[in-house]
């Protein structure tokens, strides 16, 4: 049961990284990414096909897994930069959806729908399941601890400063001299870099990556984490992480409590819980998710 | 506030879950009951396939149980889902693994899925029986920990190639879902038709998402085939028969078992399937394994089905040889409970009953004989062709 | 080759044919409600089995399911806006989009419950191809086309013609001055859902007939029709149904360069395309 619930701090832990950088994309900067999953997916696929293919070491690979995923977080940032809200979400959709695709479908560089298998851990086959998983998890909290001391310093910062102007209004903050376009594409980049570097852990921790692992799903389990730690502080984020995996891993145990349902039932049950969550998250927020002015018809009297 | 109340009331909601969990800390594997982890595509793509394997499983447990248990011990199912996604499988299995502490698990459809999982297996040292078919999953390093009845691409490849040029087809095109095996099948396939004075005549690979398939049967017919192999699932290749009719095709079908079971025939009209010729790997004719299965599941077994049926009376079986529920256990004494020389048992419950008498038994299950080699596949099997007539399966052959 | 041009132009007109009732349902939300309702999907699929609860279990003929899945659609629309969707509106048009994702996990997830994972199909007739001058053609295809123009003129008609529909489209391009004017906000709110709800079930039916139903019916095709809506411009429902036909059309056509497998990455690109000459998509951010 031990090594249970640390393996499943360590996906706490990659849920948390994933959380912050959403935070920077969306907290800070006030853009909808619904394609988190794409840079996820790109981060962990260069670290595996560098590391299995070419024999990179790991940590270099690493870094060359979260060079990658900035630069398609630059690239998608330079597409979409005159795109607001729903085209923004739907775009980015999009992009994570042809992430997948080229990776089901390109076989020569990815293995299609096979994946990559046997990507090396640190000291792997030198320690027993409960020691890998501790040493993994050290490194997945270590590293969120760190990051979100970095970003919590960069929000402090002035470029933070701007970003969050941008969020509240882009037309002020141009008027003002900043290079809008300039600080979008850096804050997408951060947040893309990060998520890549959750997604090259996430790699070389499973031993495995497929197409089929990098769903909409995912995505989707992020913006709760967010939400529900949440959005704007880096704590939050860390702590949205152990939420999240803490209701999709209980949810399992629903079905020693209820015993007639089909597994199929109870499947459906576990996923509704997600959705559920999201929208009480949502109600307990009242100001939304991000503290923005409402463009919606405010139809109540 | 590090603890805001909306994250203290989602974590309340999800720590009653979890601490019902961490009172049942299983412990010794040699007393106590036996546990045992079926791991299975509930929902997701192969959603249409779990529930049926999940029953076959429950009942050889249930038959087992109800004739005294194995050894005066119980078996303890867990069910989990694989949500036909590797994430979460793995995470599945690992609550099987460290939680349940299974000694074995069985399912695993999705050959992603199963290479995701298989690591956990052979690391933990737990057995893992698995329905897929992809070549690689045999050929990981598992130390044995993998046994799979699902007949390989290259076994399966072979056999029906035989079967489709033997039966006068020409010039055969396959339409082929993507999966990790859909290339290496149609390689096979074109080199054993060739060799049986038949012919490929071209392959389209299709995203089994989509809804529609126009363009790839477009595609299929300009190559003026007499025969297509539909390597697809159930959802895309009732969608193809459909539009195969529509489009004026009337030359002969062939697909496997598990994508045409008599859900499909149910589900659109007679003449859309008219001809369809299914085969799937079988035991031999008469088989009780097989009609056994058949009764559980009231309807024609499907190939997966009828696998995990014997993936749980194997795993019961070599507990009962080894007189000892664990992984490693299981690892030994699985290929000896299929002793040629031995009693031929094809039940979990009569297998069990004569280990119990000192006797050596050969077990044949409803998949086949259950013969595999060093690495876990299955040595060879039959399989049972059927054509579709009037909206129902008649058996042509088993060879 | 002039020929397989021409065939592909027709798989991709009746495609786009049915994509275009849910993409309608889809923009006009966005008209008057000012937000992405992503629930478009779990409705479809909820029309979808509508259709075989009506026509397979109760033996109803095509055109009655279709009208069931149409009014089982849009209640439904309207019973999960007011539960969930309605308080959250006023917190954001990215709050309400949020939250209209989680509802369609919630519903889909529910229709999975109640009916499992099989696939399933009408008790309809399949009819062969009609064949013309080395083209073909099928004939249920053309009566799901033209099912789904029928659905467009009425649509229109009631829009343009009725009382009702003056009074949406009045709220959809000038909320405060419909306001002004003594328009019931909440009524028309509720009318938007369920016309666009409907229309999505109605669609989602549709689909059914010509693939088939299963929980994920409506989430198959949505990347399409949300590509479709926001091609023409979100909120436009002229744009939905042009954009309906880009899509379609281009993902049949796409066929002869890309590998079939890409198709659903070409609404993507077509959105891309678009907006970048047409930031507001080919008719502009309007109502009708």
């Amino acid at each position: 049961m031990e090594n249970y619930l640390l393996a499943m701090a360590v996906f706490a832990a990659f849920y948390a990284l994933m959380a912050l950088g959403l935070n920077v994309i969306w907290g800070l900067a006030g853009m909808v990414n619904l394609g988190l999953v794409g840079f996820f997916a790109i981060g962990a696929y260069t670290s595996a096909l560098l590391t299995v293919k070419l024999q990179v070491a790991m940590p270099l690979a690493w870094i060359a897994a979260v060079a990658a995923a900035a630069a398609c977080g630059i690239a998608v940032a330079l597409l979409t930069a005159r795109l607001k809200g729903d085209y923004l979400a739907i775009v980015t959709l999009g992009f994570a959806e042809v992430i997948r695709l080229i990776a089901s479908n390109e076989l020569w560089l990815t293995g299609g729908t096979n994946g990559i298998s046997n990507i090396p851990g640190p000291w792997r086959g030198v320690l027993s399941p409960e020691g890998f998983n501790i040493v993994f998890a050290a490194l997945g909290w270590g590293s969120v601890a760190v990051i979100a001391l970095l970003l919590g310093r960069l929000s402090a910062s002035p470029f933070g400063r701007v970003l969050r102007a941008i969020r509240e209004d882009e037309m002020v903050a141009a008027v003002a001299g900043k290079r809008v376009l300039a600080f979008k594409v850096q804050a997408f980049a951060v947040g893309a870099a990060v998520l890549g570097f959750a997604g090259a852990l996430y790699a070389h921790y499973n031993a495995f990556v497929a197409p089929d692992g990098f769903t909409a799903l995912i995505t989707i389990y992020v913006v709760l984490a967010l939400t529900a730690g949440g959005t704007g502080t880096m704590r939050g984020a860390a702590l949205g992480g152990v939420v999240v995996i803490a209701l999709t891993e209980g949810s399992r145990f629903l079905a020693g409590v209820l015993p007639e349902l089909r597994p199929v039932q109870i499947a459906s049950l576990r996923e509704a819980v997600i959705g559920v969550a999201l929208i009480v998250v949502l109600y307990i927020r009242p100001q939304g998710i991000l503290p923005e002015r409402a463009r919606t018809l405010s139809l109540e009297p | 506030m590090f603890l805001t109340r909306r994250t203290a009331l989602l974590g309340a909601l999800a720590a009653p879950a979890m601490a019902g969990s961490l009172v049942r800390i299983a412990r010794a594997q040699d007393t106590g009951p036996i546990r045992v982890g079926a791991l299975t595509p509930q929902t997701g793509a192969g959603g249409a396939y779990g529930p049926g394997m999940v029953k076959t499983i429950r009942t050889v447990v249930d038959d087992v149980n109800g004739a005294g248990g194995i050894g005066g011990r119980k078996i303890e199912l867990s069910s989990e889902d694989t949500e036909t996604n590797p994430d979460a499988a793995v995470r599945a299995a690992r609550k099987l693994i460290d939680v349940d502490r299974v000694a074995a698990i069985s399912g695993t459809w999705a050959s992603a899925v199963t290479t995701a999982v298989a690591p956990l297996a052979w690391e933990n040292e737990r057995m893992l029986f698995t329905v897929s078919g992809a070549d690689s999953i045999t050929k990981l390093p598992h130390k044995g920990y993998i046994i799979r009845t699902q007949p390989n691409t290259y076994l399966q490849g072979g056999r029906i190639g035989q079967y489709i040029a033997a039966d006068g087809a020409k010039r055969v095109f396959a339409l082929s879902a993507q999966t990790p095996f859909a290339i290496d099948s149609y390689n096979r396939l074109s080199e054993i038709l060739k060799a049986g004075g038949s012919s490929a005549v071209g392959d389209v690979i299709y995203d089994a998402q989509k809804t529609t398939f126009r363009s790839e049967i477009d595609q299929a017919l300009k190559a003026k085939p007499d025969a297509l192999f539909l390597n697809g699932y159930l959802p895309d290749v009732t969608i193809i028969l459909r539009e195969l009719y529509r489009a004026g095709y009337d030359g002969k079908k062939y697909t496997f078992g598990y994508a045409a079971g008599q859900k499909l025939l149910d589900s659109v009209p007679a003449e859309v399937t008219e001809g369809l010729i299914a085969f799937s790997p079988s035991p031999n004719v008469g088989s009780p394994a097989y009609a056994r299965v058949q009764q559980i599941l009231g309807a024609e077994p499907d190939p997966y089905s009828a696998q995990t049926y014997d993936h749980m009376s194997l795993i019961a079986l070599a507990i009962a040889k080894a007189g000892s529920a664990t992984g490693p256990a299981i690892h030994d004494n699985v290929r000896a409970v299929g002793d040629p020389s031995g009693v031929l048992v094809t039940s979990a419950v009569d297998g069990l009953k004569a280990l119990a008498a000192g006797k050596a038994i050969d077990y044949e299950g409803a998949s086949g004989p259950c013969k595999f080699t060093p690495i876990g596949d299955i040595e060879g099997c039959k399989f049972r062709f059927e054509a579709a007539e009037k909206g129902k399966f008649k058996l042509l052959t088993i060879s | 080759m002039a020929d397989e041009l021409l065939q592909l132009l027709i798989n991709g007109l009746l495609a786009g044919a049915l994509l275009t009732v849910p993409a309608i349902g889809f923009t006009a939300i966005y008209a008057v409600l000012r937000f992405a309702n992503f629930a478009v999907a779990s409705h479809a699929t909820i029309g979808a089995y509508a259709g075989i609860v009506t026509n397979v279990w109760l033996g109803w003929p095509a055109p009655a399911s279709l009208a069931a899945a149409f009014v089982v659609a849009g209640c439904v629309g309207v019973l999960t806006d007011e539960l969930v969707l309605r308080r959250l509106r006023p917190a954001g048009a990215l709050t309400a989009a949020i939250a209209s994702v989680a509802l369609t996990i919630v519903l889909e997830n529910v229709v999975r419950f109640a009916f499992g994972n099989d696939p399933r199909g009408y008790d309809l007739p399949v009819f062969r191809d009609w064949r013309f001058l080395g083209l073909h053609v099928g004939p249920q295809e053309v009566r799901n086309a033209a099912a789904a123009l029928v659905v467009m003129t009425i649509l229109f008609l009631f829009l343009a013609f009725t009382r009702t529909g003056k009074m949406m489209r009045a709220v959809a391009d000038n909320p405060t001055l419909a306001a002004l004017k003594g328009i019931d906000a909440i009524t028309v709110a509720r009318l938007a859902t369920f016309v666009g709800m409907g229309l999505a079930g109605f669609g989602g039916m549709l689909i059914g007939m010509d693939t088939s139903v299963d929980p994920l019916t409506g989430f198959r095709v949505m990347l399409s029709v949300f590509a479709a809506a926001v091609v023409g411009g979100l909120g436009s429902i002229p744009g939905a149904v042009a954009g309906a036909f880009v899509v379609g059309v281009g993902e049949e056509l796409s066929g002869l360069v890309l590998d079939p497998s890409y198709r659903t990455a070409v609404g993507f690109a077509a959105i891309l395309v678009t907006l970048s000459f047409r930031p507001r998509g080919l008719f502009g951010e309007r109502a009708y």
